[in-house]
């Protein structure tokens, strides 16, 4: 199909399941729109080499199941785990909750087979850990947004599932005294498995959904959590919590249990769709910086919010620096209100990239992004991109008007 | 350009995240887009955008391929509403019913638009009536065509609960209007019910309680089962413990939120069997299986092999519609496992036992 596609340069938008967080899967040249969900066979999960080779459509919760059914782990858990697949994590090099821990979905891309734009078969990497014949095409391919080529099979590694797990909620007066919080539990020696938080606005829409008894009077809130051994779980869990009550914590509350851990944590997976309770329009963004400046950056992104006169709720990976600010508007049609979401979120870009960071972490450049790019990169970085892409893909009918184009 | 067919507010909800895609009967069964929450949205939003003209081939069979089962509510972050979206939208598509639609539906909803009629109904089969010792209780609903198909339903429910009063000229509360294209029609119907029957309404029929709740506001509406819990009193187990399953109603649960009670209810009388089902639409889906016969028996057939695996001896239904498609499928495999609504296992234990 690419080779005929390419021979009459027809568009082609690969997808998974379409959560389209940076408009990535946007046909807006039209075409041909490669839906892989229902290649969902997962092939072999190898218990000898600790990996699984599935095809592009398994989603990341069904993958991780079968992975728990043998006492292991698939790490990488976007929000959108239930529906997202495996071909658009890579391709999207999605994050999730564990980032900071376990890291994203390209620490556990051992191998893959694509194909090309001219319909050529390639296959990088396999069941290895080390590879080095030749470039990096894995690293390549994992976040190139389908603009490089379609991803057929993926072999991702696999580790073995800790033993306990422990989960606690720090409130907080302000999002900002919680980022304060993050970089006083990491200063401390502790690397969690979990350390996300949700504003104010987050925590009311959360908890109108899933109703998990979060405190709707706080600032903010600080889920953080630890695997591995129990005695290790306990004694991070207990550090952890005391650097909260150091950084002026209103309260801390460990969950009672792994289930109680499980639905807060879902809870925190809804906070993005959740909050489109709130108006008819949902801006979301995706900046970053160095986890050393999220109380800055966090403050930044208020005054963004005040400026304009915008609502912004704003939740993340706080171990990671993971910020996912959101703008809410009531009415589509207001055209003004709009244009000052869009100087808000210019406003929070430039933020990240003046703190060090960029312009996203984990949702990809889509069409959202494209603009803010070179601004991000420089010339001459954008322009390798271009050169990359035509190498994969010369008539550019990969998901064309993306990346690299 | 807008048509004015959708409400604007429901419709802008859907972010289009696809937490509701693994909740779809639909979707799981096919793996397409537009037989999705999510994809039908998107017809939705072509519709009353005009970029998709009315007798669509893709949007009249959408319409119709949904069961309308509401799954993907409880899942969704936003709080779509898109049970209400659905009746919006049959609203306006099902005005040019084609042809069997028209001969199934038509003399379907004729027959429940009058009270009158289903009174004549209520004479051939001997339902619930309002004794002498009829007290000043809650109104006990005794649905359009349950009160002809299950007349016993509403017997048991009255011996489980003598305080509630029966109105033997009800009519419809609507819900089958509401749900086949005429909104209006059916919301009419229901506000008719609600100034008849005055005070609470108690319903057998999970998808009624829904429509009503809808219409005449949570408070003035409880489903049995809820009635029974809120009252107190479990009936104990009597002999020998059979091993049951529930069958949930998908209007009771995605709707209303009810689900513990018929649970708790069915545990205090014989062994509770939760099957990974239980919340799946049965496939009955109100008028479904009539109009969609062989997709409706695909998502039963499903349903009915995990219950003969479970090896329970009854399955429990709190709706006429699911009772009704259990009760057909369970037949015509000769199975050995029986149907039965909630209100009749009740009553049978309490036969047994004596005293709530």
């Amino acid at each position: 199909m690419l080779a005929v596609a390419s021979e009459l340069g027809l568009p082609v938008i690969p997808r998974g399941a379409g959560s389209n967080l940076s408009a990535g899967t946007i046909a807006d040249r039209g075409g041909i729109m490669l839906t892989l969900t229902r290649m969902d066979r997962l092939l072999e999960i190898d218990l000898e080499n600790l990996v699984a080779v599935c095809q592009p459509g398994v989603t990341n919760a069904a993958l991780a199941a079968a992975a728990a059914g043998h006492g292991l782990l698939y790490p990488p858990d976007p929000g959108s785990r239930t529906t997202s697949t495996i071909g658009g994590n890579v391709a999207e090099n999605a994050g999730g909750l564990r980032g900071l821990k376990y890291g994203v979905t390209r620490d556990y891309l051992l191998g893959c087979e694509a194909v090309l734009a001219t319909g050529e078969v390639i296959r990088a990497g396999g069941k290895l850990v080390k590879e080095v014949a030749g470039y990096d095409l894995l690293r390549l391919l994992c976040g190139s947004e389908g603009t490089l080529a379609v991803l057929t099979e993926l072999t991702l590694r696999l580790v073995p599932a800790p033993e306990s797990s422990g989960l606690g909620l720090a409130y907080f007066p302000s999002l900002a005294a919680a980022g304060r919080a993050v970089s006083r539990v990491l200063r401390g020696g502790v690397l969690p498995a979990t350390l996300e938080f949700l504003d104010a606005v987050c925590i009311e829409t959360v908890e109108d959904f899933a109703a998990v008894g979060l405190r709707r009077d706080a600032g903010a809130v600080l889920i953080f959590g630890q695997d591995g051994g129990p005695e290790g779980v306990q004694r991070d869990v207990a550090r952890i919590a005391e650097a909260c009550e150091a950084e002026g914590a209103i309260e801390v509350n460990v969950a009672r249990d792994a289930a109680e851990g499980e639905r807060i944590l879902d809870a925190r997976r809804a906070a993005l769709p959740s909050l489109s309770r709130l108006g008819r329009v949902t801006l979301l963004e995706d900046a970053t910086v160095p986890r050393s400046e999220i109380a800055a950056m966090v403050e930044r992104i208020e005054a963004a919010g005040a400026r304009h006169g915008l609502r912004i709720g704003t939740f993340g990976h706080a171990g990671d620096g993971n910020l996912h600010p959101t703008i809410v508007l009531p009415d589509p049609d207001d055209a003004e209100a709009v244009e000052r979401a869009h100087r808000a979120f210019d406003e929070i870009f430039q933020a990240a990239i003046d703190l060090g960071g960029t312009i996203t972490g984990e949702h990809g450049v889509g069409l959202a992004k494209l603009s803010f790019l070179e601004r991000r990169h420089g010339a001459d970085h954008v322009a390798l991109l271009r050169r990359i892409k035509h190498a994969f893909d010369p008539q550019g009918i990969l998901n064309p008007g993306k990346l690299g184009s | 350009m807008s048509r004015a067919i959708f409400t604007p507010e429901l419709l802008d909800r859907c972010i289009s995240c696809g937490f509701c895609l693994p909740a779809c009967p639909t979707y799981v069964r096919t793996g397409v887009e537009v037989s999705s929450p999510r994809g039908r949205i998107d017809l939705m939003r072509a519709l009353e955008a005009g970029e998709l003209p009315d007798g669509d081939a893709t949007v009249d069979e959408e319409s119709s391929f949904c069961l309308g089962c509401r799954a993907c509510e409880p899942v969704c972050p936003a709080g779509v509403q898109y049970g209400a979206l659905l009746e919006e939208w049959r609203d306006h598509t099902w005005q040019r019913r084609g042809r069997s639609r028209r001969l199934l539906l038509g003399p379907l909803l004729w027959g429940a638009n009058r009270a009158w009629r289903l009174r004549l109904l209520g004479l051939v089969r001997r339902h619930a009536r309002g004794g002498p010792r009829a007290g000043d209780g809650p109104q006990l609903l005794l649905g359009c065509y349950e009160r002809a198909l299950f007349p016993r339903v509403s017997r048991a429910a009255r011996k489980l609960a003598p305080a509630l009063r029966v109105d033997r000229g009800q009519g419809c509360c609507g819900a089958l209007h509401a749900h086949n294209g005429e909104l209006a029609r059916g919301r009419e119907l229901a506000e008719q019910l609600g100034q008849r029957l005055e005070g609470t309404i108690v319903t057998t029929a999970g998808g009624c309680a829904a429509h009503l709740s809808t219409v005449l506001g949570r408070a003035r509406v409880r489903e049995l089962s809820e009635y029974l819990a809120e009252q107190g009193g479990l009936p104990r187990a009597g002999g020998e413990r059979r091993r049951i399953a529930l069958q949930d109603s998908c209007h009771l649960r995605n709707g209303m939120g009810v689900f513990a009670e018929p649970r708790a209810l069915i545990a205090a009388v014989g062994e509770y069997v939760e099957l990974a089902s239980a919340a799946e639409c049965c496939g009955a889906a109100g008028t479904y299986s009539m109009l969609r016969p062989n997709d409706s028996a695909r998502i039963l057939d499903d349903k009915l092999d995990e219950l003969e695996a479970a090896g329970v001896d009854l399955v429990v239904a709190v709706n006429p519609g699911c009772l009704r498609q259990l009760q057909t499928g369970l037949r015509r495999r000769r199975s050995r496992v029986r149907a039965l609504h909630l209100a009749e296992l009740l009553a049978e234990s309490h036969e047994h036992k004596g005293s709530l």
